[in-house]
């Protein structure tokens, strides 16, 4: 619980509100705490958006995508899941939408372009970031590429995953057998 | 567990800090978005007041069915999207230039789409977050019918509520809202019973915290007035606390102008190079299974050819898609059998449906390959009379998961179904599972002359939700069964591949498949969409099933598929149809099967009827072509050299019978047929020789069918990179092809020029005889 002073909650205050309040607030049209609440988890939206997408440019479009959806998302937020969970189902339907909104876009681009796009050097971080089984990763099929992503890269359980993922513990486990199995060559 | 370690390498990664910059411009723009979804809220509230709570409720039941579905990105409710229009466009205007990203969603528009993510329809849902009050199917009224007694704490009364509570209240405009009662127009209801369903897990932490701390709450309310000057005055006037004033007013101000000053231009610079950027590595998602072409084999050690007929035409559409869509195919997407099989070819008939089949066999020489000759075997399965077909009794199982939610996926399948449906008659029974999303019976078995039936619960499928469709291949298979007939059983699977359907383990949904064929329902597999296909198990869970796998990338393709080669399709004259070739090595030194190669069967297997093997519909035809090198031939690149020592004694116990007959000893092979009819447990046989007289010389000689087969077989191998695919241009098979186009009534053929067009365009070889019509050569492709 905030402190309360007055019957006003200080800024200080909110910042150190733990999440369930600051959701509760935010759902009854507190913008600040709603603000609060955004900017303590742009950093974990940003980091999920990054590892799924492998730039930052990606990562920052994806990421605010996900603020902006937040404003009128939350309000369905009912509490069932943890929020962090709640957050990486949103984020990942946002690195999805955006993928594939580019997808489509992109491969008549991609027929007409004289200079690949490929030219382009990546920056540093990106180029750490691609990795060769990064690479083949993001590459595999959305769910297995969510599911491995998850369980390795933000080392949660199956279950965890499966809770985000929307599936079964026991289907995220086979979307993994069935990475592993695609990216044999490359292991 | 050891396997582990294979994906260790991905906790490594060090994420970069994110740029102040994008982090505030990203709070920024979801602060807006948060002030646009209070104020549709409020703005729209007052509109209509004074319905009572049970009836209201009810007609938002009914009233969700007709006009919304779960989709926010796509559907709005027109009213209440006109009425947002009108309120906010401008304002729309501005937080669309300032945030470049998602036109057309509703958090622009300002219609609080905080209702749509929570209607109670139940799995069907599809929306950003996935809806899970929806998953337990809870009927969202029970819960929400004591809320209405006004001890919820839904968004905008909660907000009023406290409201009240405040001492001194000059909001002008809210006045309405602080009425005890949720007399409310319904909008702001739907809104104010759904947020209450919503944290009905945690009212008590609602309530508590909403008794001591009025003042934020109220201060947060006058904030949606889109204009900073206006918030800071309401706040002042909320409450005369400076502080409060202070803390928040910077606060909204920042925000404001963090987003409003971002340059649009930037923006978009950015996401075009992004955009950019991600069209050269993107990739497909769709998923073939990977095989090795099947290589050259001396007949003096390898003179027997097993192979399973294949019916499927899925490769060619998915070839055809890839090109129109300006890309090479995946060379495992390519299946040559599959490419050559999509075409009708005219060969003779059987005659009777005892026996079958007639195979026309031809020998031509090669076009890519000097020195190498074609054999070219064609069968066309029995065409029995429409008046004698058996009835059918189909259960469709559709994939309703959000994936399917694109105008080539569910729309394209309702209507491709529904072309279907249309072709049926009275004797045909219809039902239709959804899986995956809104899972469950979507309409019982329906004699298929109640059309509108039928058509109608096609027309209220929608896609949404991820949600695992449990039951859903066992209800398909269980209505199938309730009906079956005599004829005809057969499953429909139709998905872009989710096979998510009930039975997660793929070796069991294999067996159930293989069972319930046994038990004298088939499967048939229908493909839609890419991103997410999964040929591979596709094409399994259709052999399995007996039946064929069809991608269908247009309704003319659904035309082909279901319309016009409906017999085909789902009438089965022929099962377990399985060739096996013997070649002479006194006339043909090497040989090599163009395609089948996952359709490939051990010698022993010819024989066996237990051995499973494609099957062939009514009308169906399949051809199959072989690459001979024959003995001695001039010219011939000697691809496997004839033994030293194994051939002689190797003669002489393989062929028992040294005289062979006059005739016998020119013959090039003999070509051996198997099939069971449907029903039988037992294998039929049909044999032919290859006799010179098959063979000419000129392939210009060779019939129309035989040059085509032959044109599709370079296509394909060209556009795979296959080892063998000789010298020969696009141009080359194009031209090869065009002389050997035929009739076309269909004009399945002239599409297939097209596409060789395309692809020498593609693959940077100039197509210069013709102009290719679909797409103007741009000046980048040398």
């Amino acid at each position: 619980m905030p402190e309360v002073q007055g019957g006003v909650v200080d800024a200080a205050a909110l910042g150190a509100a733990d999440v369930g309040t600051l959701i509760a607030l935010a759902q009854g049209g507190d913008r600040r705490a709603f603000g609060t609440l955004v900017e303590q988890h742009y950093d974990l939206i940003f980091r999920t958006a990054y590892k799924w997408s492998g730039n930052r440019a990606d990562a920052e479009d994806i990421a605010q995508e996900v603020c902006v959806k937040l404003a009128t998302a939350l309000a369905s937020f009912d509490g069932r899941s943890a929020f962090a969970t709640w957050l990486y189902r949103v984020t990942l339907n946002a690195v999805r939408d955006l993928q594939r909104a580019k997808a489509r876009r992109g491969r008549n681009v991609q027929a007409l372009t004289i200079v690949s796009p490929e030219d382009q050097l990546p920056d540093q971080e990106d180029a750490a970031a691609a990795g060769e089984l990064w690479m083949a990763v993001r590459k595999l099929p959305e769910k297995q590429r969510d599911a491995v992503l998850l369980v390795y890269a933000e080392d949660l359980s199956h279950a965890a995953a499966a809770t985000i993922m929307g599936i079964k513990e026991a289907t995220v486990s086979w979307h993994i057998f069935e990475a592993k199995r695609a990216l044999k060559g490359l292991l | 567990m050891n396997d582990d370690d294979e994906f260790k390498g991905l906790s490594q990664l060090n994420v970069p800090l994110p740029t102040p910059e994008a982090r505030r411009r990203a709070v920024g723009a979801s602060l807006m978005a948060f002030d646009r979804a209070q104020e549709a809220q409020k703005k729209i509230s007052p509109a209509d007041q004074g319905a009572g709570g049970t009836e209201r409720l009810m007609s938002i039941v009914s009233k969700l069915k007709g006009l919304w579905t779960m989709d926010t990105r796509r559907y709005l409710p027109a009213g209440t999207a006109a009425l947002a229009l009108l309120i906010l466009a401008p304002l729309g205007y501005q937080l669309y230039s300032t945030t470049a990203l998602t036109p057309a969603k509703p958090t622009i528009i300002g219609v609080p789409p905080v209702d749509h993510t929570t209607l109670p329809k139940g799995p069907t849902g599809t929306i950003e977050p996935r809806p899970e009050p929806a998953k337990d199917g809870t009927p969202p009224v029970a819960n929400t019918l004591p809320a209405a007694n006004g001890a919820y704490a839904g968004n905008a009364d909660k907000v009023s509520a406290l409201v009240k509570t405040e001492t001194d209240q000059p909001q002008t405009g809210t006045a309405p809202q602080a009425s005890p009662k949720p007399a409310d127009e319904e909008r702001q209801d739907e809104a104010a019973v759904l947020a209450s369903v919503n944290q009905s897990p945690q009212p008590s932490q609602v309530g508590g915290l909403a008794a001591p701390t009025p003042e934020p709450l109220a201060a947060g309310k006058p904030m949606p007035a889109a204009r900073d000057v206006t918030s800071v005055d309401t706040l002042a006037d909320a409450d005369a606390n400076a502080p409060v004033a202070a803390q928040v007013a910077p606060a909204a101000p920042m925000a404001m102008h963090e987003s409003v000053m971002v340059p649009p231009p930037a923006m978009a610079k950015m996401s075009a190079a992004t955009m950019g950027a991600r069209a050269a590595t993107q990739v497909t998602g769709d998923k073939f299974q990977n095989f090795a072409e099947s290589p050259q084999k001396a007949v003096a050690t390898d003179p027997v050819s097993t192979f399973s007929i294949d019916v499927d035409t899925a490769s060619y559409s998915y070839v055809r898609r890839a090109l129109n869509e300006g890309r090479i195919p995946e060379p495992d997407a390519v299946r040559l059998e599959e490419m050559i099989n999509y075409f009708p070819y005219a060969y003779p008939a059987a005659t009777s449906a005892s026996e079958p089949f007639k195979p026309t066999i031809s020998v031509f020489p090669t076009p890519w390959n000097k020195g190498t000759e074609l054999m070219e075997i064609g069968i066309k399965g029995y065409d029995p009379p429409i008046t004698a077909r058996k009835p059918s009794n189909l259960a469709f199982l559709v994939d309703t998961s959000g994936s399917m939610d694109e105008p080539d996926k569910l729309p394209l399948l309702q209507r491709a179904l529904g072309l279907l449906v249309s072709t049926l008659s009275a004797k045909d029974t219809v039902s239709i599972v959804a899986y995956a999303g809104s899972a469950g019976v979507v309409l019982d078995p329906t004699p298929a002359s109640e059309k509108s039936k039928i058509m109608s619960a096609l027309d209220n499928l929608s896609a949404g939700g991820s949600t695992a469709g449990a039951e859903g291949i066992e209800l398909a298979y269980q209505l199938a069964d309730e009906h079956k007939t005599d004829g005809n059983n057969r499953v429909i699977l139709a998905t872009d591949g989710d096979f998510n359907v009930g039975i997660s383990d793929p070796d069991q949904l294999k067996q159930f498949i293989k069972q319930k064929r046994q038990s004298g329902i088939g499967l048939s597999v229908l493909g839609f969409g890419e991103g997410n296909l999964d040929d591979e198990t596709m094409q399994t869970l259709a052999q399995n099933g007996d039946g064929n796998a069809s991608y269908i990338d247009s309704l003319s393709e659904a035309q082909k598929v279901l319309v016009k080669e409906a017999g085909s399709t789902l009438d089965t004259i022929a099962k377990d149809v399985k060739i096996q070739v013997e070649f002479n090595p006194a006339t043909v030194q090497s040989y090599r099967l163009i395609g089948y190669e996952t359709r490939a069967l051990n010698r022993e297997d010819f024989n066996n009827d237990k051995v499973d093997a494609g099957d062939v519909g009514a009308g169906h035809t399949v051809t199959a072509l072989y690459e001979i090198t024959p003995v001695g031939a001039a010219g011939a690149t000697p691809t496997v050299d004839p033994l030293r020592y194994g051939q002689k004694p190797a003669v002489p116990q393989e062929s028992p019978a040294p005289t062979l007959a006059t005739g016998q000893s020119a013959e090039l092979a003999d070509v051996k047929l198997r099939y069971k009819l449907p029903g039988q447990d037992t294998s039929k046989l049909i044999e032919q020789p290859v006799t010179p007289a098959m063979a000419v010389t000129d392939i210009a000689k060779a019939s129309d069918d035989a040059r085509w087969a032959a044109a599709v077989a370079a296509f394909g191998q060209k556009l795979k990179g296959s080892d063998y695919a000789g010298a020969l241009s696009y141009n080359q098979i194009k031209t090869l092809a065009a002389g050997a186009r035929g009739t076309d009534p269909d004009g399945y053929r002239s599409e297939f020029l097209n596409l060789v067009s395309l692809a020498g365009t593609l693959s940077g070889e100039a197509a210069p005889t013709q102009p290719v019509h679909e797409k103007p050569q741009p000046p980048a492709v040398n």
